[in-house]
């Protein structure tokens, strides 16, 4: 009667001895994560609520027909790939992405090389530097939306300042000259907006980096007669090259997902040509409704950000290696 | 400490339910009251709080008006506040889907007469059962009808008409133009002898400058085909149309950023002397007045030219009273509705701004026919206006600014206008299809 029963404690026993070890080995484990596993945890959480949780649910709406109706109870139609069709033969949506891309970039261009050229200057034995540097500070402190009102008042045709200056120094066609009647002349006016508003915090860090630059090294080039150019080109850039990247980082993400200025200013734009990807995505999702499509818009745009990202931190790790 | 908490929620709890049951008793009350038109302020049991969006109005002297209805509102019934926040019309429309996405709506809201159906159709508003035979303007209650019942309360309605210059016209030696041809013929004389002002802003954005030119071309803007709406912008009319409102940008008869304006932007502009003619309701001319008082004596208003059809038909406008499903408060809510629509503050506004009030009382008291710079703003929208369909997906479709896009681009000399009538159409149809 009793066998069984004795057989299996004893089995349980004979078994339990050999895997005490691994259990040790597993609590100790367990034991060593604890705390820094309860640590993170409430990052964990919020970064899985706030980024995990949209950023799951768009793509997810992506692949859906979804109205504002839908959008309370999830009940989109399941429809495939054929938002990211619409949105990639769409004209309006295309041109928005390739705006996205090309503008970006050539914000991306305009801030480091604004940004550069003033923490240069910075860095020079300047009388009243620190003053410079508080007030170049100023335009980042200003919204993007009040920053985007002002200039595309300074813009205006009748009124604004800029064409009354270009006019004063000769350039007559500029007399009520309407720069955002086309593309290309709105592209000018935001261009200068987020430039403006982006170069403060590009130029600061820069200038934060020259001032580690070692002064012996510089000195030494100038000993060995290389030019103010030179001394910047092999000497400065390079040892300056994993900020430059990390600031090149920063900015491509900011200005490829640029979205205050370009609604404000490119609004009135024949034919919506000046609207960014961002941009599109809104106005196709709350405007039109289609959440579906906007949600298209907003993934492909993250991917491109995506892949832009990854080109970099690899480049940023090989900077680090070598 | 703890009984005193679970005494005071109690005593919290209690005047909650109170404050329910008071409110369905002066609900009836105030139905009552608004039917034999005597004290409806007798509703001494609402109380907490209601958020109101009210379209701005673009004049500092109105947006007094309508806080006042909220002061008034709280001395009358103490224990309750209520807070107006100014939504500007361009970004409304957005605002609205995003609130209600997001289930942060407003208690009551005044809502674009189009835009009644398409959120109605989510199940954004309360119902309004109480609406009454007679009481209200029919065709206001008609724009306010989705599935045969009433999301909301008509407050009042307008129509454009051509607000001028009559000093520049008198210098360039025409008159105020009565037909599209002087129209054309005044806005050349203007060119030339106008001293350096623009004749017109027809504008590349906001549809009701252009769309209502279909009508006056003799065409239409949607057929209704059973439960659905057609496109009837692939009309010859329409493309006539649209090449008589974009020949004026064309011939330089408008300044070169218009095509990026919207309506208050070319009220700027006339304001600011800029612009001779301009295509404006009566709140656009009370706008400009309160803004410009020198302006005052130097304006004329007439009925829109008329087209081919012999009509200058424009655009009949108008706001209903909404009040949200998802409010809190729905008792405080109707019962600031209708305070708002009580026949003496109801022309306390309207009667400044020549726009109709929605409710047949409010007509018979106001006296906007007598006056004569008002009057053409009146008769327009009584004699010379129409509505656009009343579809649900119309509101996305203004929304989205389908229509400006193609306009644009006809002004630009990019398309014809026979193929902006084609394309409207097509796009038009694609909303429509859902």
């Amino acid at each position: 009667m009793t066998t069984p029963a004795s057989t299996a404690v004893a089995v349980g026993r004979a078994q339990r001895a050999p895997r005490s070890g691994g259990l040790q080995r597993v609590q100790r484990t367990v034991a060593r994560l604890t705390l820094p596993v309860l640590l993170l945890l409430p990052a964990l959480v919020i970064i899985v609520g706030l980024v995990g949780y949209p950023l799951g649910k768009t793509i997810w709406l992506s692949f859906t027909e979804t109205r504002l109706g839908d959008l309370a109870d999830g009940s989109g139609e399941w429809v495939g790939l054929d938002n990211f069709k619409e949105a990639l033969t769409d004209a309006q949506l295309r041109t928005s992405l390739i705006n996205t891309v090309v503008f970006g970039t050539l914000c991306v261009a305009g801030t480091m090389v604004l940004g550069f050229a003033v923490a240069l200057l910075l860095n020079q034995k300047l009388k009243g530097r620190g003053f410079f540097a508080l007030a170049m500070l100023l335009p980042w402190a200003v919204p993007a939306l009040a920053a985007s009102a002002i200039w595309k008042w300074l813009f205006d045709d009748r009124y604004g300042f800029v064409n009354w200056a270009l006019v004063n120094i000769g350039f007559d066609r500029f007399q009520d000259f309407a720069w955002f009647a086309d593309r290309e002349t709105a592209y000018v006016a935001i261009f200068v907006t987020v430039v403006w508003q982006s170069f403060p915090f590009v130029a600061l860090s820069l200038l934060a980096g020259l001032q580690t630059l070692p002064k012996d090294t510089l000195d030494a080039a100038s000993v060995d007669g290389a030019t103010a150019w030179q001394r910047f080109r092999l000497v400065t850039l390079p040892l300056l090259r994993p900020i430059v990247a990390v600031l090149v980082v920063f900015s491509t993400i900011w200005d490829f997902k640029i979205f205050d200025q370009v609604y404000a200013m490119a609004q009135g734009v024949p034919d919506r040509a000046a609207d960014t990807a961002a941009v599109a995505a809104y106005r196709e999702a709350f405007a039109l409704g289609h959440y579906g499509l906007g949600s298209a818009v907003a993934v492909i745009l993250f991917l491109v950000l995506l892949v832009f990202s990854l080109v970099y931190v690899r480049l940023i790790g090989r900077e680090g290696r070598t | 400490m703890r009984s005193k908490f679970m005494a005071a929620s109690a005593a919290l709890a209690a005047c909650v339910a109170l404050a329910a049951c008071g409110g369905d008793d002066s609900d009836n009350d105030s139905a009552a009251s608004a039917a034999s038109g005597d004290k409806p302020a007798e509703q001494a049991k609402l109380s907490g709080e209601a958020s109101v969006w009210i379209m701005d109005p673009g004049s500092p002297a109105l947006q007094k008006v309508f806080k006042s209805y909220a002061t008034k509102f709280q001395a009358a019934n103490p224990g309750t506040k209520v807070d107006i926040e100014f939504v500007p019309w361009a970004q409304a429309h957005d605002k609205f889907t995003t609130a209600i996405a997001g289930g942060k709506v407003p208690d009551v809201a005044e809502m674009g007469t189009t835009w009644t159906p398409e959120f109605a159709e989510q199940g954004a508003f309360a119902e309004q059962p109480d609406i009454g035979e007679g009481k209200y303007v029919s065709s206001l209650v008609d724009a306010a009808s989705y599935d045969g019942k009433v999301w909301g309360k008509p407050w009042y309605a307008g129509a454009r008409g051509l607000i001028y210059r009559k000093d520049v016209l008198e210098k360039a030696g025409v008159e105020p133009p009565k037909t599209w041809d002087d129209m054309k013929a005044a806005a050349k004389a203007i060119k030339e002898k106008g001293g350096g002002i623009y004749p017109v802003a027809y504008t590349g954005l906001t549809e009701h400058m252009y769309l209502p030119t279909v009508w006056q071309a003799g065409g239409e803007i949607a057929t209704q085909d059973g439960d659905t709406w057609k496109s009837a912008l692939g009309s010859p009319q329409a493309a006539e149309a649209i090449k008589y409102y974009t020949d004026f940008y064309k011939e330089g008869y408008v300044p070169k950023a218009a095509i990026g304006w919207e309506e208050p932007d070319a009220q700027e502009a006339f304001i600011n002397g800029d612009i001779a003619m301009l295509i404006g309701g009566g709140w656009g001319y009370e706008a400009i007045v309160d803004t410009k008082k020198s302006l005052a004596d130097k304006i004329g208003t007439a009925l829109e030219p008329a087209g081919p059809s012999g009509e200058g038909t424009a655009f009949a406008g108008g706001s209903h009273l909404v009040v949200f499903e998802e409010s809190d408060n729905k008792d405080l809510a109707n019962a600031f509705v209708d305070f708002m629509l009580e026949p003496d503050n109801l022309n306390e506004f309207t009667s400044q701004i020549g726009f109709l009030p929605g409710t047949v009382d409010g007509i018979q008291a106001s006296g906007y026919l007598e006056d004569p710079i008002k009057k053409p703003f009146a008769e327009q929208l009584l004699d010379h206006s129409k509505v656009y369909p009343p579809s649900p997906r119309w509101g996305a479709l203004e929304g989205a600014n389908i229509f400006d896009s193609e306009i644009q681009k006809v002004m630009k000399g990019d398309q014809s206008p026979e193929e902006a009538a084609k394309n409207l159409a097509s796009k038009m149809d694609e909303e429509f299809a859902g």
